[in-house]
């Protein structure tokens, strides 16, 4: 018997507003829709209304997960057109701030992925080890979310000895719950049985619909802005893109889990390494030049684009917001189609979906 | 400190498709196609892809009316299309505009259409300020 089914905006399994469609012969999925739209604020446009540093509040508010990927990467875009050089200081600690909310982020992710297959001790037990990066965040910056770290030509606070060493700790004392958790994952039946062979996106669909960030990894898609196009102060340091060719759901768990142990290495090179000097110019409200400047910088979710227009005035003339949900969201009919019923809410959040980042 | 390159490159609407196509032939990732009203109030729409490590920006300005690549780039290119469609009332052709994509469901009917374009919010809240103080 075939009916549709339709899931969303509300529901228990989203954490966000999206509304599917599944059209669905039985338990199988044969065709499935996303409808996006329903937390649209117009921030770009509210952009144009604005100056640098006002704006910089204001995109940090796109999303709270990510949020100083948003900044960060408007940021460089405004320094780009004004020709600002940040100095070396600032950048590490942007960088800094950036890895401990991808390892935030990704253990959210890890979470609530647990948490919808219905292992829930694992998911107390990651989000437990999150809150150690989550303390750790709101030491660097005051805050657990909008950590408002970064100014147009640099960051805005400075991390002394005493917490340079705390965070070196903390990437050693996340190190064996990481190996646990990577072991649960890797070895655990009901993870497997839920997320092996589920939601399959193959590399030849990942490049055609233009899959980013450890969503597109997951398909054997080696991408990664930090190593294809580096920025800010990424050259400095030496990691690894962990790639899964498999592109299910069990793909994407072991890319996420992977990359947190990049972050920790990262961190622990930026926090060993962390140069002497200033840590911004002491910019005061710039304006921004006539140009127009495209910079991108790999968020939790993949590829963050941001272009910014000025004309040579306090207020921006054009931002452009383009978030890695915008591309990995229309990939998700492609991957609910011949599973059942039972995994859509895992395959869609398997993505890990940013609603408000994509709806902006 | 390294800087992310960007070209930009003028282009017209008839090199939209060709271009569109040899990049998919390098299996070359469309960072995103956006769009915007510039000074002498002329739409440009830009097309950009990631040939690491360099963007290339393709500009086509002042067409209202350019074809479609999302039979080339799929929704990768058939989202931002219909989002610009949506914002700034740009016809994509082939382009498959029956449902909205962010703005509310009466759109095309009544409106939204061009809303950012027309409205700037410093003029709704003149607006808006003369009318309260009307009332």
């Amino acid at each position: 018997m075939s009916y549709i089914l339709p899931i969303g905006p509300y529901h228990p399994a989203l954490e966000e507003p999206v509304h599917a469609k599944l059209y669905t012969e039985g338990e199988v999925i044969k065709d499935a829709e996303v409808f996006v739209g329903y937390n649209h604020r117009g921030i770009e446009k509210l952009a144009t209304e604005r100056n640098a540093i006002q704006t910089l509040v204001l995109v940090e508010r796109v999303c709270g997960i990510c949020s100083h990927s948003h900044a960060f990467t408007y940021a460089m875009a405004v320094e780009q057109i004004n020709q600002i050089e940040v100095p070396k200081r600032g950048a590490y600690l942007r960088v800094i701030t950036a890895e401990l909310e991808r390892l935030h982020s990704h253990f959210l992710w890890l979470g609530i992925a647990c948490h919808i297959i219905g292992h829930d001790s694992m998911f107390m037990h990651i989000w437990d080890e999150r809150e150690l990066v989550m303390d750790l965040l709101e030491k660097l910056s005051g805050n657990r979310v909008n950590y408002a770290m970064v100014t147009i030509g640099g960051a805005r606070r400075d991390v002394d000895d005493d917490l340079r060493r705390e965070i070196l700790d903390a990437c050693d004392k996340l190190k064996a719950p990481l190996d646990r958790i990577v072991e649960i994952a890797l070895t655990d039946k009901t993870i497997a049985m839920r997320t092996k062979g589920v939601g399959v996106l193959t590399r030849e669909d990942a490049v055609r619909l233009g899959a980013l960030g450890p969503h597109a990894r997951a398909s054997g898609v080696n991408i990664d802005v930090r190593k294809d196009s580096p920025y800010s102060c990424y050259e400095d340091f030496d990691f690894d893109v962990p790639v899964v060719d498999s592109g299910d759901v069990f793909a994407r768990v072991v890319v996420r889990a992977l990359e947190c142990y990049e972050s920790i290495k990262i961190l622990r090179q930026a926090l060993e390494n962390l140069p002497e000097g200033p840590i911004n110019l002491g910019t005061k409200l710039p304006k921004i030049k006539e140009g127009m400047a495209v910079t991108r910088h790999e968020a939790p979710r993949g590829q963050l684009t941001y272009m910014v227009v000025g004309d040579n005035s306090f207020n921006n003339y054009r931002v452009i917001a383009h978030v890695p949900s915008y591309k990995n969201t229309p990939t998700v009919p492609h991957m609910l189609r011949g599973n059942t019923v039972a995994d859509a809410g895992l395959i869609i959040a398997s993505i890990d979906p940013c609603f408000s980042c994509l709806d902006r | 400190m390294q800087v992310q390159e960007y070209k930009k490159i003028m282009i017209d609407k008839d090199q939209i498709v060709p271009v569109a196509e040899r990049m998919r032939k390098k299996e070359i990732w469309l960072t995103m196609i956006h769009g915007f009203v510039n000074k002498e109030g002329q739409m440009e729409i830009c097309y950009d892809y990631q040939v690491e490590p360099v963007i290339e920006s393709y500009h086509v300005v002042g067409e209202m009316t350019v074809p479609s690549i999302g039979e080339i780039y799929d929704v990768a290119a058939q989202w931002p299309e219909r989002e610009i469609n949506e914002l700034f009332g740009v016809t994509f052709e082939g382009l498959d505009v029956s449902k909205r994509l962010f703005l509310p469901e009466d759109m095309l009917e009544t409106q939204g259409k061009g809303q950012i374009m027309v409205t700037p919010l410093s003029e709704l809240r003149r607006l808006n300020r003369e009318e309260a103080e009307e009332t």
